[in-house]
């Protein structure tokens, strides 16, 4: 092992090696709230989905809601890995691993709510045995199938040159890391195999990604409901993924950046950047949120108002102001100007909007059903423990699926921060050089064309 | 083939209800109990609405009774995931109880609210209910059928003594209880049927037309009770 | 594009445990092409049962024909990738 760069980043395997407690404490909380999550769910399995606050007109909820939010927050993955590996961005080298992960984790979270919601679990394999594709959900449950697998291949293909790193450094769990690694060398055969993949799966995974959140508007927008029957849902819905993914990267990252200590890793600059794109998304959101309600307002349709006044003024402005703030205005305020406390901004942002885009999918899915068109009177929605405890659950559940991703395999790319040490350098430069116009050399043989 | 459609005489509705329970006691329509129905949890095959009269607040209401309204092209069926929900051959917009998954799109989906879902398991099987109808099981839609089964019935009578289900051997049982004669069922195809008369009237309408959803059931607004 | 990665150890044993896990891997390459080729299954099923009962089979040729390529395109990568790297090895 002359490699001097493997003591270089030993920060990184560090959480491998080594389990602190800390990791014991985060784990048994995060138990707890699974078993509530838990102990939810199986009284709903028992007496039924009576249990929940849901009812007669409010027939969808909290689950329907996390459902969007959940596949929401998957399309970090794309946006920064395959985006940013794409348009070559040098600063995504110890991001990309953290968003890969989030997609698949969340991906399982996100289709889990689903069966959460489903009035008979049990017949769950009737989607299979006689799904039709008329139904939105069909398209739902074929798109997401594809992103998971695409982005299950997207995050393992990236990662098997450090899984061979793993195999060879770390002692434990050899079967594992011996088997994953694919018998990966570093061989330069291998290397074309692993970028070319890398770059096709990159390439592939964004159309995926933007057709999964549209498909989940769908599920919305094909029907004939006030609020819902909207042509721009699609994109709004892919901004808003988009929109909650950075949110939820930014904060995963800083929570990894405190617990494993990667400061030399994850640096303010990286916060700033994404800070940055948070912003834009911000924006992008909102002027997707005015175009929508201003359309609703001009039109001026009696049913449209009705769930149009119930979020601005009625029962549910709490949850629509609540949303306009955490979404627009706190990210706004704390990302305009990033030159000083950069993280602390950035986490407060990011924070916000985590929130905010669980109330914007609220806001969307419950006040159109709770204000039917014939005059039923407006059905209230209030969850109850066992809505909360699936909540709480999932939340909890996505976050120990990560952390004991963290124990398994590195949560920085290691091979990639190499290379960007040792390839990345020498290749922007040359780059960049073929940015600028030629001044010392002649100029090259390319024949002028007249014009 | 016989279009089976309904013609409701908001003129002639009292709001009496009696349509309600005979359709609840047909169908064996679970009663949710005091505690169920402040949840918001009432199933209702057959429900009469009320509304404020605009023209007169405070002191007229008016009465809008709503079964299924089996429409031609309903926005239900094309969502089901499963096929649990489905336009039968007869034009009646079927639920299959075994089938249903209890995602509830199609209550989502529903612009008349007609679709109705088993929070718990209300009832089970017991003496006294209507051994044609089957009892719901928890966690799935269930909706008005036109009383299915009583021209599921007519049609094998008919058979047996060899003939065509006449005119009036169908009828559900909301129609059949409405004591002001406000409910009238028919074949919508047969130019001499009652039905085929009253929804060529100028009063007839149909709930939320714009929609295009081709509801089979037609109303005829209030004129002439009314002013 | 060379990469520093690997650690240049290139000293790999052929042994009895080595056989297990070249036929664990070669166990996923296999895992993923019964799933990948399990949802196409499923997807073509669909297509049949639209036929069979006349429910708008267009949607669902429609909707395949964008997906079941997809699937491929994903499933070849993965192979690609399985077969590109498992095979290199031997070759040592």
């Amino acid at each position: 092992m002359a490699d001097p760069a493997d003591t270089r980043d030993a920060a990184l395997l560090a959480p491998i090696e080594r389990t602190g407690r800390g990791f014991y404490w985060t784990v048994g909380l995060l138990s707890l709230l699974i078993l509530w999550g838990a102990v939810a769910y199986w009284t709903q399995f028992d007496e039924g989905l009576g249990v929940t606050g849901l009812h007669q007109p409010v027939s969808w909820g909290f689950y329907v809601t996390n459902f969007v939010f959940f596949i929401g927050i998957s399309h970090a993955g794309t946006l920064i890995s395959a985006i940013l590996r794409l348009s070559k961005a040098e600063w995504r080298r110890p991001i990309t691993r953290m968003a890969e992960v989030i997609t698949v984790m969340v991906l399982f979270i996100g289709a889990g709510q689903i069966l959460v919601d489903l009035g008979r679990p049990d017949r769950m394999m009737n989607i299979i045995r006689y799904g039709r594709y008329q139904s939105p959900l069909l398209w739902d449950a074929t798109s997401i199938s594809a992103y998971l697998t695409a982005s299950m291949i997207y995050l393992y293909i990236p990662m098997i040159p450090d899984i061979a790193i793993l195999r060879d450094r770390v002692r434990k769990r050899k079967l594992l890391y011996s088997v994953l690694a694919m018998g990966w060398t570093g061989s330069e055969h291998q290397q074309k195999v692993l970028n070319r993949a890398i770059a096709i799966m990159a390439v592939l995974v964004i159309p995926i990604a933007v057709s999964v959140h549209t498909v989940v508007s769908f599920v919305f927008s094909m029907t004939l409901q006030p609020m819902w029957r909207s042509t721009i849902f699609g994109p709004y819905f892919v901004v808003g993924a988009i929109f909650s993914g950075i949110a939820a990267l930014i904060v995963a990252m800083l929570v990894f950046r405190k617990a494993y200590g990667l400061h030399g890793y994850l640096k303010p600059i990286h916060f700033r950047y994404l800070g940055q794109l948070l912003l834009v998304m911000s924006l992008l959101w909102f002027y997707f949120t005015f175009a929508e309600y201003l359309t609703a307002y001009y039109g001026n349709e009696p049913e449209e108002m009705h769930v149009f006044w119930a979020k601005f003024s009625g029962p549910f402005w709490p949850f629509f102001w609540g949303m306009a703030v955490t979404n627009f205005v706190i990210p706004v305020l704390c990302l305009v100007r990033l030159g000083r406390h950069t993280i602390g901004k950035v986490l407060t942002a990011s924070l916000s909007v985590t929130v905010g885009m669980w109330l914007e999918r609220f806001i969307i899915v419950v006040p159109t059903l709770s204000n039917p068109r014939l005059p039923f009177g407006e059905g209230i929605y209030f969850p109850t423990w066992v809505e909360w405890g699936e909540l709480a659950g999932s939340f909890a559940l996505f976050a120990l699926f990560f952390v004991l991703f963290t124990k398994l395999f590195p949560v920085i790319s290691i091979w990639e921060i190499r290379e960007g040490r040792e390839v990345g350098l020498k290749e922007v430069e040359e780059r960049l050089l073929t940015y600028l116009p030629e001044t010392a050399e002649p100029r090259h043989a390319e024949p002028e064309r007249g014009w | 083939m016989a279009r089976w459609g309904m013609v409701i005489d908001l003129d002639r509705c009292t709001g009496c209800q009696a349509c309600v329970m005979a359709c609840k006691a047909e169908n064996n329509v679970p009663a949710v109990g005091a505690k169920e129905a402040v949840r918001g949890r009432i199933i209702s095959w057959m429900q009469v609405l009320t509304e404020e009269d605009e023209e007169h607040p405070g002191e007229v209401k008016r009465f809008l009774p709503r079964p299924c309204l089996q429409c031609d092209d309903p926005p239900c069926t094309k969502v089901c995931p499963v096929y649990a929900t489905y336009r039968d051959p007869d034009g009646i917009v079927a639920q299959i109880y075994a089938r249903c998954i209890g995602c509830r799109f199609c209550m989502a989906a529903c612009p008349y609210n007609a679709k109705y879902f088993n929070w718990y398991r209300y009832q089970k099987e017991a003496p006294g209910q209507n051994p044609d109808v089957s009892v719901r099981p928890k966690g799935v839609v269930e909706k008005c059928t036109f009383c299915h089964h009583r021209l599921q019935k007519a049609r094998e009578r008919a058979l047996a003594e060899r003939r065509e289900v006449a005119p009036g051997e169908y009828v559900p049982a909301c129609a059949e209880a409405c004591p002001a004669r406000a409910i009238i069922f028919g074949d919508l195809s047969d130019p001499g049927s009652e039905v085929f008369r009253l929804a060529r009237s100028p009063r007839a309408f149909r709930l939320l037309e714009e929609l295009g959803t081709k509801p089979k059931v037609i109303y005829l607004t209030e004129g002439e009770g009314r002013g | 594009m060379p990469s520093p990665s690997g650690g240049g150890d290139m000293r790999r044993l052929t042994s009895a445990p080595d056989r297990t896990v070249r036929a664990l891997q070669w166990g996923i390459a296999a895992g993923t092409v019964l799933f990948i080729g399990a949802i196409i299954l499923w997807i073509t099923h669909l297509i049949r049962t639209a036929w069979r009962l006349g429910d708008v089979p267009s949607a669902s040729i429609g909707i395949s024909l964008v997906a079941i390529p997809v699937f491929l395109t994903v499933l070849g990568v993965g192979l690609y990738v399985f077969w590109g790297l498992l095979t290199d090895r031997s070759e040592r």
